[in-house]
């Protein structure tokens, strides 16, 4: 399985993307690390050149708020071609304070599939791997 | 006319700087007081010289910050700038400064050195007659180094690879290889005036799990490029592992190393001096066990025998330090530094030996790279991982690397990338950990041991 991965907007929090790197990689992924400061385009274009299965983005300083709003507009613009991608988002998912019962379905509307907000690493990669064999 | 006084008359001549009469700017630096210069406190200090942090927008705080590290007894000043100069953005420092001015609230994290101008900040530097050293971060300081000359800072802190590697993505590191150079020439040249710039490399990098060799490598291949251009006076550094036996087989090998790489290429007669960092990670929230955590460094630093030590504040977790905090810190330090005379000589003959190689073989494939220039060499010798930076963020950067604490809290490298250690090194350093945990355990241990000092 392959996997895109990298922070968000102009976040430049590296430790978390390196600890979900190696963990990806421990649990037997393909990782293709896009890292800090990575835009919306790059993440959808990585994911067409690689063809992978997930696009794992993260946040830690919260900017995904502002950013991931576009993500249907621009995945609408590759046609079918990303249908079969899982969209997952993870980390710490806007300034300030919220909670996940508000935050979770406000990003599952923008298009994101699993959204993981102040969890555990660990949890969330569990949940992938649930959500990948299920959905075989 | 030289091609880098021609390259120099071009820098200077910028609409946010002052007009620059380098006549009168030699004249000043022939003639400044030798208590201006680190590299003469060096010589005749007799101890360890302590060194806050700090920089604020205004010329009145920065002002005002120095007289409270005075007071505290300080024997070298900080000059921090701020981070849209270090970016080159002098337009937005410019506005920000103006700002800062006009609310008496502070909107950059620094001092705007080349918007206050060397024409008034040397005001400041000469009136306090202590040693400054400039703070940045900058992968281009052309500019930003002939203003803190010009102001009479005669220490520069920084390289191509330790000011690059932990601060930026994407910033082309071939270019920050020229313009350091630049800077190194520029040093040296004044150096021939009166006492010597000293140049100083940021041995912390990205102060997460950075395994000693890897640290110690960048400081000496720094410390190289810098005295083969004319520099005569040099510190390397390094900050708190989290290991106090570490610390010290660091100490005494990076010592050792750049003494003899130093002689390897004919520079001997440079002085080259050490420096610690008192812990560079994350701090305990808990303002108690912060001084607790600083005070220990200092023992650790007095331990290593470093002729300097860069202090932090008991506010590091919660933002900037106030001045008042930021002096506390100075007077402490040198009140424990005062306890700490005539330490034992600690010694572990196995750690220092291991050490030493995997230094020694890093350095020899570097130095075996085809490459024409040493700059060039290094370049490649980045690219390809046989130098590899734990947790860079630049693109640059192989991120193959991977270390944890061992049962003793020392920094042990669990896969080497590229690194061209011998095997019985990596044998060594996987011998002292527990590896038969499963992959999330490992990564749970990592997370821990970024974070050992908040616990």
């Amino acid at each position: 399985m392959k996997v895109v991965t990298g922070v968000v907007g102009n976040d430049i929090h590296v430790v978390a993307n390196r600890l979900i790197d190696i963990s990806l990689q421990a649990r037997g992924f393909e990782v293709f690390n896009l890292g800090v400061n990575t835009y919306l385009e790059e993440f959808l274009d990585a994911v067409i050149e690689t063809n992978a299965d997930v696009l794992l983005i993260s946040s830690l300083n919260g900017e995904a708020e502002g950013w991931c709003r576009e993500v249907k507009i621009l995945k609408s613009k590759y046609g079918n071609l990303l249908d079969d991608v899982v969209f997952m988002i993870g980390g710490n998912l806007v300034v300030g304070t919220g909670t996940a019962e508000d935050i979770v379905p406000k990003f599952k509307d923008y298009g994101f599939d699993l959204v993981f907000h102040q969890v555990d690493l660990n949890t969330g990669l569990d949940e992938l791997e649930k959500y990948l064999k299920e959905r075989k | 006319m030289s091609l880098l006084q021609e390259e120099r008359e071009i820098i200077v001549q910028n609409k946010y700087a002052d007009h620059f009469d380098f006549a009168e700017i030699e004249d000043f630096v022939k003639n400044a007081s030798k208590d201006l210069f680190i590299s003469h406190n060096f010589k005749n200090a007799n101890k360890m010289l302590v060194q806050p942090r700090g920089g604020f927008p205004t010329y009145q705080k920065q002002y005002d910050l120095y007289e409270f590290f005075v007071n505290a007894n300080v024997d070298v000043l900080p000059l921090t700038i701020d981070s849209n100069t270090r970016l080159n953005d002098y337009a937005t420092s410019a506005k920000m400064l103006k700002l800062s001015e006009e609310n008496e609230v502070d909107m950059l994290n620094g001092y705007p050195l080349v918007n206050h101008g060397y024409k008034t900040t040397r005001k400041m530097i000469t009136h306090f007659n202590k040693p400054v050293s400039l703070r940045h971060g900058t992968p281009d300081a052309r500019l930003l180094i002939e203003n803190a000359i010009a102001s009479g800072i005669f220490e520069i802190e920084g390289g191509p690879i330790t000011y690059l590697l932990p601060y930026s993505k994407n910033f082309p590191l071939d270019k920050a290889f020229l313009y350091w150079k630049y800077v190194e020439r520029v040093c040296a040249n004044y150096s021939k005036l009166n006492e010597p710039i000293n140049r100083e490399s940021f041995g912390p990098l990205t102060a997460t799990l950075v395994p000693p060799c890897v640290t110690i490598v960048i400081q000496l291949l720094e410390m190289l490029l810098s005295l083969e251009e004319g520099v005569k006076s040099f510190s390397v550094s390094f900050s708190q592992t989290g290991s106090m036996n570490q610390d010290i087989v660091t100490g005494a090998v990076i010592r050792k190393m750049a003494k003899y790489y130093a002689e390897e290429i004919g520079c001997g007669d440079a002085s080259i001096h050490l420096v610690y960092h008192q812990w560079m990670g994350a701090f305990p929230t808990d303002k108690n066990f912060a001084e607790c955590l600083i005070n220990t460094s200092t023992v650790i630093a007095a331990m290593i025998g470093a002729d300097k030590i860069i202090t932090k504040t008991r506010d590091e977790a919660s933002g900037i330090p106030t001045k008042e905090s930021n002096a506390k810190t100075v007077a402490n330090t040198q009140y424990t530094l005062r306890m700490l005379q005539g330490l034992p000589n600690i010694i572990d003959k196995e750690e220092e030996e291991i050490l030493t190689e995997e230094v020694k073989s890093i350095m020899e494939a570097v130095f075996n790279d085809p490459a024409d220039t040493l700059w060039r060499k290094v370049f490649n010798s980045i690219k390809n991982g046989t130098i590899d930076v734990p947790f860079s963020p630049h693109i640059i950067n192989h991120n193959e690397v991977v270390t944890v604490r061992d049962k003793n809290k020392n920094i042990r490298i669990i896969k080497k990338g590229n690194l061209p250690i011998s095997d019985r090194c990596f044998e060594y350093e996987k011998k002292q950990c527990d590896l038969n945990k499963d992959a999330s355990s490992i990564v749970n241990d990592i997370i821990h041991d970024i974070g050992i000092m908040q616990w």
